[in-house]
């Protein structure tokens, strides 16, 4: 007997030590004046967890959107479903890694093509080939597309040109015709959030200004204003849904311009010919005129850029010539956006987003500012649970292989700033994502 | 052509140790008090507590403890609900006196082996500051041969030296991942010694009440060729080369204690002390690894603590010649400044209370036994440097035994 009562003391001392773990009080969970209970995501490859040059099911898996939804779950989200790719064509388009580092330190990049989701190809006369993929046809809450335009949401032929969304659609190619605003707007919704436009401006820049063009900064007011007025219309329980959008980011703050400079170029050609002054690029004077010139360190090189080429000899009617070094052999204009082709894609992001701004204000959306954010991340760098960032090819951490996409950090960090954002206008108090739980890239 | 250098990786292991690791624990019958000491004469513990009080002790003493030590603590970040948990692990923090001379003399010698700093902490891999800090287990363990001498029936000096044996591992997330998603690891790993003394004066003023003073000197302790052990995705171990080696060098504060002892009755002892800990002087903290690399580069951080004090007060029942009890309690401040706070040590301003026991088992032994519970109030922080943002709050539980023979 006495022997149990010792026992009975140090059971009785072990349960208050356990009942006395320090337990810091948080505030209830609540959401605020908004209802997550199905929440869509609206926009392009970021919204689609693009990533590495791809769509992947990895990539999928730590979308923002899907981040956002997971964060919900607290405070009244509800199922979230996205168009994964099955974990037999996980690969899903295909995407890039890094399979090991050249002795300069520079990454040697492998594209991954097995297990893929590619079912076929599609030519559209005058138009060029629509890979099509493996459709989806469950429910879908992300409708993230990758390559969408604003300009294109009306659109009805769209689903015929763009493989990721024909992917969605019940239809094979060239049989649909459903307009993506229709097609996201079809299920009632409480929530969403809008992150569109980037391509209107980034597929002119990455396209070094020569395969694309900037859509019209009034076209895109309008667009923006019919599809946030739709967004916002009241449901069938007389409800209207409240949202999030986000602003474009400037296109020149991704690495995919600011890895390959002219600065670089022309120390690497100095190496082999220290009389090499520059580089010539064709350059844009104004409207569609364009002319070879020096380039500066104002003009942009893209990240595709394949460097080898300069130097290498190319036949021209004065004999052959040394590629990207004379004003005859300029590198081409898909090469380079030229300073002139910057400030015409700036001026377009910029009235873009006052367009995003002054819409979400006039209808009470929240606005996550992604231009100033990535803008900041550029100049300042950024520190989240002892992980430094910055906008850096490989090495800053937020952007994937392919300099425009982002790693799952970079996107769980856009999650997190969504989810600042809808707080700070709804009261709601979603909790914010562990960006320490999620990868960065990944290295052999 | 992609032309780049992996110039800098940001966040590189850059490790810290701090205040928390004063570690209070040099004696049951003191702990049991409030862990005061310095104005009262218990017994040897007094070798730590006050060298100048050894050579007023009426007997001569051997003694060894223990006091096993949980501190729990608990991380709630910034704008989530989530709480990690350190897990569960057991520091053993030890004491050994001995203390002699002859029954006539005015002197007496003793040594002391104790623990007075310290710290265990297992935030695991898994938490959102692992990038911060995993897992630190350091340790100082001080040597300290001590002389004491009688002036006069009222005043006594005692002064020691100390050597210090201290250790330490920490680990620490590195945000490369591989491609099995795991993340990399930085563990350093090294012994360090350094040195210091101590002194007190202990007077028995003529209405019964003891005073002492004493001083415990700074021991900076200097880690050479310790191991720094990097596990890292195979493609980058060229920018973490293997095996390398870390120095650092950590200075263990001065402490500067005043303390009074008041007799009320035969059965009553009664004891404050006050101690002011030196902190300000570690002003940053810096490590040097044997082998650099444009990614791996020395590193210094800023610490820029702050002096800490803390008040203790405690007593004494004698229920009866084989039977005592105690208790006590006190407050102290935190040595860390705002933005400076880590999950190494997740310092705030503490209370704490205690109690024990003592019983005579025989003639010349005693066994004593105490209990102390500390807590940290919460503190909601954005440290400066990593930028880790949310709650820290700790509890510390410390039961504690030791056995005594006095002739």
């Amino acid at each position: 007997m006495k022997f149990l009562k010792q026992h009975l003391y140090i059971i009785a001392g072990l349960l208050l030590i356990t009942a006395c773990k320090p337990e810091i009080k948080t505030p209830k969970p609540t959401h605020g004046s908004v209802d997550f209970s199905r929440y869509i995501s609206i926009g392009n490859s970021l919204t689609a967890g693009y990533s590495n040059g791809g769509l992947y099911l990895q990539g999928q898996q730590n979308s923002y959107p899907s981040i956002i939804a997971q964060q919900m779950q607290s405070v009244g989200g509800g199922v979230f479903n996205q168009p994964l790719f099955s974990s037999a064509q996980a690969n899903g388009s295909g995407y890039v890694q890094i399979t090991g580092f050249n002795a300069d330190g520079t990454p040697i990049i492998t594209p991954v093509t097995t297990n893929l989701a590619v079912r076929g190809q599609y030519t559209v006369p005058g138009f060029g080939n629509v890979i099509l993929y493996t459709k989806f046809s469950g429910d879908i809450e992300n409708y993230g597309v990758p390559g969408l335009k604003l300009e294109q949401i009306t659109y009805a032929p769209l689903g015929n040109l763009n493989g990721f969304y024909e992917r969605l659609l019940p239809n094979d190619a060239p049989t649909n015709n459903t307009p993506y605003l229709a097609f996201v707007t079809a299920k009632p919704f409480t929530f969403f959030s809008n992150w569109l436009g980037n391509n209107d401006a980034l597929l002119y820049a990455v396209s070094g200004g020569a395969g694309d063009v900037l859509t019209d900064e009034t076209l895109f007011a309008q667009l923006d204003n019919y599809l946030i007025s739709t967004l916002t219309a009241k449901n069938a329980n007389g409800v209207s849904p409240k949202g999030v959008v986000a602003t474009v980011p400037d296109v020149t703050s991704i690495p995919y311009f600011n890895t390959v400079t002219v600065g670089a170029i022309v120390a690497g050609v100095q190496k082999q010919a220290p009389s090499v002054k520059g580089i010539y690029i064709n350059a844009l004077v104004s409207g569609t005129t364009y002319a070879p010139r020096l380039a500066t360190a104002s003009d942009l090189i893209v990240l595709t850029f394949p460097t080898s080429m300069v130097g290498k000899p190319v036949n021209t009617p004065y004999g052959p010539l040394p590629y990207g070094l004379t004003p005859v052999t300029p590198i081409d204009n898909q090469y380079v956006l030229d300073v002139n082709e910057v400030a015409l894609v700036r001026e377009h992001v910029l009235s873009y987003n006052s367009t995003i701004k002054s819409v979400a204000a006039a209808n009470g959306l929240a606005v996550f500012d992604a231009y100033t954010f990535l803008n900041n991340v550029q100049k300042y760098g950024l520190m989240e649970d002892g992980i430094g960032f910055n906008s850096a090819f490989v090495t800053g951490g937020i952007f994937s292989l392919d300099g425009v996409h982002l790693t799952p950090r970079g996107y769980a960090i856009v999650a997190n700033e969504f989810i600042k954002a809808i707080n700070a206008k709804y009261g709601s108090n979603i909790p914010l994502a562990n960006i320490a739980g999620y990868t960065g890239l990944l290295f052999p | 052509m992609r032309k780049l250098l992996l110039l800098l990786w940001l966040a590189l292991p850059v490790c810290t140790f701090s205040q928390g690791f004063q570690v209070n624990l040099e004696g049951e019958k003191q702990i049991g008090m409030g862990h005061t000491g310095t104005g009262t004469l218990l017994d040897g513990a007094s070798v730590f507590f006050n060298p100048g009080a050894v050579a007023m002790l009426p007997e001569n003493y051997i003694q060894g403890g223990i006091s096993p030590l949980l501190f729990k603590s608990d991380f709630n970040p910034s704008g989530t609900s989530a709480q990690y948990y350190t897990a569960d692990k057991v520091a053993t923090p030890f004491t050994f006196y001995g203390v002699w001379g002859p029954k006539a003399a005015r002197w007496k010698l003793g040594l002391g082996v104790y623990t007075p700093f310290g710290g265990l902490v297992d935030w695991g891999n898994n938490w959102q500051g692992k990038y911060v800090l995993e897992s630190l287990d350091l340790k100082a363990i001080y040597f300290q041969p001590t002389l004491s001498v009688k002036i006069t029936d009222f005043l006594s000096i005692g002064a020691g030296f100390v050597y210090n044996m201290g250790s330490v591992d920490l680990t620490q997330g590195i945000p490369l991942t591989n491609q099995a998603g795991q993340s990399g690891q930085a563990e350093l790993k090294g012994n360090g010694k350094g040195y210091g003394w101590n002194a007190g004066i202990y007077i028995k003023i003529a209405s019964g009440v003891t005073v002492g003073i004493t001083h415990r000197s700074q021991v900076t302790t200097t880690i050479s060729n310790g191991n720094a052990i990097f596990n890292v995705p195979l493609s980058m171990q060229g920018y973490f080369p293997q095996p390398n080696t870390f120095n650092a060098s950590i200075p263990l504060p001065a402490t500067n204690s005043i303390g009074i002892g008041i007799y009320p009755s035969k059965k009553w002892t009664l004891a404050f002390d006050l101690n002011v800990v030196s902190w300000d002087v570690y002003k940053a903290l810096e490590f040097d690894y044997g082998k650099t690399t444009p990614v791996l580069q020395n590193s210094i951080s800023a610490r820029n603590y702050k002096a800490a004090a803390s008040l203790r007060a405690g007593a004494q029942y004698k229920y009866s010649d084989t039977f005592a009890l105690r208790f006590g309690g006190g407050y102290a401040s935190t040595a860390v400044a705002d933005g400076y706070v880590t999950p190494e040590a997740p310092d705030a301003n503490r209370v704490f209370v205690t109690g024990g026991i003592g019983y005579k088992l025989a003639n010349h032994l005693n066994l004593d036994a105490s209990f102390e519970f500390e807590h940290l109030m919460p503190r909601t922080q954005t440290n400066i440097q990593s930028q880790l943002s949310g709650t820290f709050e700790t509890n510390v539980y410390i039961p504690g035994i030791s056995l005594s023979y006095h002739w």
